[in-house]
C-alpha cells in the first residue's frame, strides 16, 4: 500500500472515531486537531524555513481573540469569524514579521519572543476591550455546533482544508524556495531571490493558519485568556513539532497526537505534567533528534515518507 | 514628587538593576563563551533562593546564619550546575540552536516541578537579620538597607568578574576560547573542562543572585518565569557576550522599571520589551556586542 492509501485510511478512521470513543476523548481529539494545525503552521517557519520562532502563540492568541470578540459582541456567523481570525493574525504577523525576518537564528528567536510577550501584555492590559486577565467567557458556538460531535466534524473539515492548502504551499515552488532559504540563505540570495520578502510571506501565512487554529479554540473551550499568547504557550507547537519530527509535513500532527494524548492521560493522575513533558523533550532532543519521523526513517525502511531534505541527517547538523 | 522620592526610586532602580545584573551576568558569560543561551538560568536562580532558605532554616539561631546561607547556596548551586553541564549540556555543544534552546527550556519545566516536589507550594519567608532590618537614610530618603547590600554585592561581582577575565590566566584562557576554540584546544587545554568551569561559574553567580534575592519579600513558585524574560532582554540590550553591556543594560532596565512604576505602572514591562525589540531591529548585537557574532 502506498502513502496515499495510508492517509486515506487514517482519514476514514478519524471520521468514524466519534462513534467509537467516549465524549471526553472526542474533546481530546478536537484539541489534537486544533493544536495540530497550530503546530503545522509553526513548522512552516521551523522545518521548512529553518527558523525557530518562540512567539508563534501570539498569532494563535490574536486569532482566538478575534473570533471570541466577534462571537461575543456581534452576530457574525462562526465561519466568517474564522476568516476574520486569519486576517487579524495575518496583519499582526505582517507588522511584527516585517522586523523579525531581518534577523535569523537566536536573534530571530528572541525577537519573536519579545513581540509575542508584547502582544500578550497588550491584550492583558487592554481591559476595556479584551477583558484583560479575566479573558473572554461564554463564547458559545452556534446551535448547529453545540453538540461536540458536530464540532468535531466541523474542526476536521476546517483543519483538513487548511492542511491541504498548506501542503500545496509547501510542495509549490514557494515551498521549495523556503527549503532553499533554510539550507543556504546566501546562495539563495545569489540566485536573485528576495529572501526577506519570501520569509515575510511565509511568516504571514504561518501566522494566518495559527490564527485559524486559535479561532477554532475559542468556541471549543468556551473561554479564552491572554495566556494563549505568552512564550510558554509558544513552546507547545515547538514541543509537538520536535516530538513528531520537523522534517516531515505530518510530523507536527503526530507530535500533537502524542503531546495532547499524553497531557490528557498524565494530568488524569498527577499534577507534575511539566516534569513529564520536560523529561520527554530532553529525551527526544538527546536521543531522537529527528522526532518520531526521524526514527521511522532511520529504523524502518518500510515506512518511506517524503521528508523535507534530501538527507534527513544533514538537516540536523550544524554548519560549522 | 520631590527630590528625595526621585532619589529613592533611583536607588530602588539601582538595586533592581544589580539584581538583574547578578542573574544576567551568568547568562551572558555562558552565552559568550559557550554560545548556549541557557533558558534554565532563572530556574536555577530560583533553586539558589530555595537553597538559601533551607540553609538559613537549618542554621536559624546561629549568628551570621543568613550570610553563611548565601555563600553555601551559591556553592551548592554551582555543584548542581556542574552536574547539569556534564550530564546534559555537554551533549548539545555542536547541535543546532533550536535543540540547545529546547533542552534548556525543557530543563526549566523539570526544575520548576522538582522545586515544587522538594519545597512544596507555600511561599517561603526569611527573617531579616537585625543589621538590615531597618531602613537607612541617605540624603533624607529612607532606603531599604538590604538594597545597599545588594548594590555592594552587584558592584563586587562586576568588578570581580572583570578582574577575573582581564587579569587572571584562567580569564585569558576563557576569552581565548571565545575567539578560537580550535587554537585553545590545539594548545593542549581541554575545552570541555573550560566549558564546565564557565558554566559552573555562571551558575555560581546565579546561585548568589538567588540567595541574595531570597530575603527580599518571599520566595514563590514561578518567580523565575518573569525573571528569565527580563534577563534575556538585558543580555540582548547589552549585547550577547559582553559583560560591560550586561552591566549597563541591567542598570538601564532597572531604572526604566523603577521610574516607569511612577508614571506608567502597567507599562513597565511593555517598555522593556519595546526597548528590546528596538535594539534587535536597529542593532541586534546590542549596545556593546561585537557585530561579528550572529
Amino acid at each position: 500500500m502506498n502513502r496515499y492509501s495510508w492517509l486515506g485510511l487514517i482519514f476514514i478512521a478519524t471520521l468514524i472515531l466519534p462513534h467509537v470513543i467516549g465524549e471526553f476523548w472526542i474533546h481530546v481529539a478536537i484539541e489534537i486537531l486544533i493544536f495540530g494545525l497550530f503546530a503545522v503552521s509553526f513548522n512552516m517557519l521551523f522545518g521548512y524555513m529553518g527558523q525557530l520562532s518562540f512567539g508563534h502563540a501570539a498569532y494563535f492568541g490574536v486569532g482566538a481573540y478575534a473570533t471570541g470578540l466577534l462571537m461575543l459582541k456581534t452576530s457574525v456567523p462562526l465561519p466568517v469569524c474564522l476568516v476574520f481570525s486569519m486576517v487579524a493574525a495575518g496583519v499582526a504577523a505582517l507588522i511584527f514579521g516585517y522586523f523579525c525576518v531581518r534577523l535569523t537564528g537566536i536573534y530571530f528567536a528572541i525577537l519573536t519572543m519579545a513581540f509575542g510577550q508584547l502582544i500578550y501584555y497588550i491584550i492583558f492590559q487592554w481591559y476595556s476591550f479584551t477583558g484583560g486577565d479575566n479573558g473572554l467567557q461564554g463564547i458559545v458556538p452556534p446551535g448547529w455546533l453545540l453538540n461536540v460531535k458536530n464540532y468535531y466534524y466541523f474542526t476536521i473539515f476546517i483543519v483538513t482544508a487548511a492542511l491541504i492548502v498548506m501542503w500545496f504551499i509547501s510542495e509549490s515552488p514557494f515551498g521549495y524556495t523556503m527549503r532553499a532559504i533554510r539550507d543556504n540563505t546566501e546562495r539563495t540570495r545569489f540566485i536573485g531571490i528576495n529572501v526577506r520578502k519570501y520569509m515575510l510571506i511565509n511568516f504571514v501565512v504561518a501566522g494566518m493558519f495559527a490564527g485559524l487554529a486559535g479561532g477554532l479554540l475559542g468556541p471549543f473551550t468556551r473561554s479564552i485568556a491572554p495566556d494563549l499568547c505568552n512564550w510558554q504557550q509558544s513552546g507547545v507547537p515547538v514541543f509537538m513539532t520536535v516530538i513528531g519530527g520537523p522534517l516531515g509535513f505530518f510530523g507536527p500532527i503526530i507530535g500533537s497526537v502524542i503531546y495532547t494524548f499524553l497531557f490528557a492521560f498524565i494530568t488524569g493522575f498527577t499534577e507534575y505534567w511539566p516534569l513529564t513533558i520536560g523529561l520527554v523533550i530532553i529525551f527526544v532532543v538527546l536521543y531522537m533528534p529527528g522526532g518520531i519521523l526521524g526514527l521511522v526513517h532511520e529504523k524502518m525502511d518500510f515506512f518511506k515518507f517524503k521528508h523535507l531534505t534530501n538527507d534527513i541527517d544533514k538537516g540536523l547538523e550544524k554548519e560549522t | 514628587m520631590d527630590a528625595s522620592m526621585i532619589f529613592a526610586q533611583f536607588m530602588s532602580g539601582l538595586s533592581r538593576g544589580m539584581m538583574l545584573f547578578l542573574i544576567a551576568s551568568g547568562l551572558s558569560l555562558i552565552f559568550g563563551v559557550m554560545n548556549i543561551l541557557n533558558f534554565a538560568h532563572a530556574a536555577l536562580w530560583l533553586v539558589g533562593a530555595y537553597f538559601c532558605y533551607t540553609f538559613w532554616y537549618l542554621m536559624q539561631g546561629t549568628a551570621l546564619g543568613l550570610w553563611l546561607s548565601i555563600i553555601l547556596a551559591a556553592i551548592a548551586l554551582a555543584a548542581v550546575g556542574w552536574i547539569i553541564e556534564v550530564v546534559l549540556i555537554r551533549r548539545v555543544y555542536n547541535r543546532e540552536l533550536s535543540e540547545q534552546l529546547l533542552l534548556t527550556y525543557a530543563l526549566v519545566l523539570v526544575i520548576d516541578d522538582l522545586i515544587k516536589i522538594v519545597w512544596g507550594v507555600e511561599d517561603k519567608l526569611i527573617e531579616r537579620p537585625p543589621v538590615v532590618a531597618d531602613p537607612v537614610f541617605i540624603f533624607g530618603a529612607p532606603l531599604d538597607s538590604y538594597f545597599v547590600f545588594v548594590i555592594i554585592v552587584g558592584f563586587g561581582v562586576a568588578i570581580g568578574l572583570w578582574w577575573f577575565l582581564k587579569k587572571t590566566r584562567y580569564g585569558h584562557i576563557i576569552r581565548a576560547s571565545v575567539y578560537s576554540r580550535e587554537m585553545v584546544s590545539a594548545l593542549g587545554i581541554p575545552i570541555p573542562r573550560i566549558y564546565t568551569g564557565v558554566f559552573a561559574m555562571g551558575i555560581f553567580i546565579a546561585g548568589l543572585a538567588g540567595a541574595i534575592q531570597a530575603p527580599v519579600g518571599s520566595i514563590t513558585l514561578g518567580m523565575d518565569m518573569a525573571v528569565i524574560i527580563q534577563a534575556f532582554c538585558v543580555v540582548v540590550i547589552g549585547g550577547l557576550g559582553s559583560l560591560l553591556g550586561t552591566f549597563v543594560a541591567s542598570l538601564v532596565v532597572g531604572e526604566v522599571y523603577a521610574f516607569s512604576i511612577l508614571f506608567w505602572p502597567e507599562g513597565a514591562l511593555v517598555l522593556i520589551f519595546i526597548v528590546t525589540a528596538l535594539v534587535l531591529i536597529i542593532r541586534p548585537w546590542g549596545l556593546f556586542g561585537t557585530p561579528v557574532r550572529t
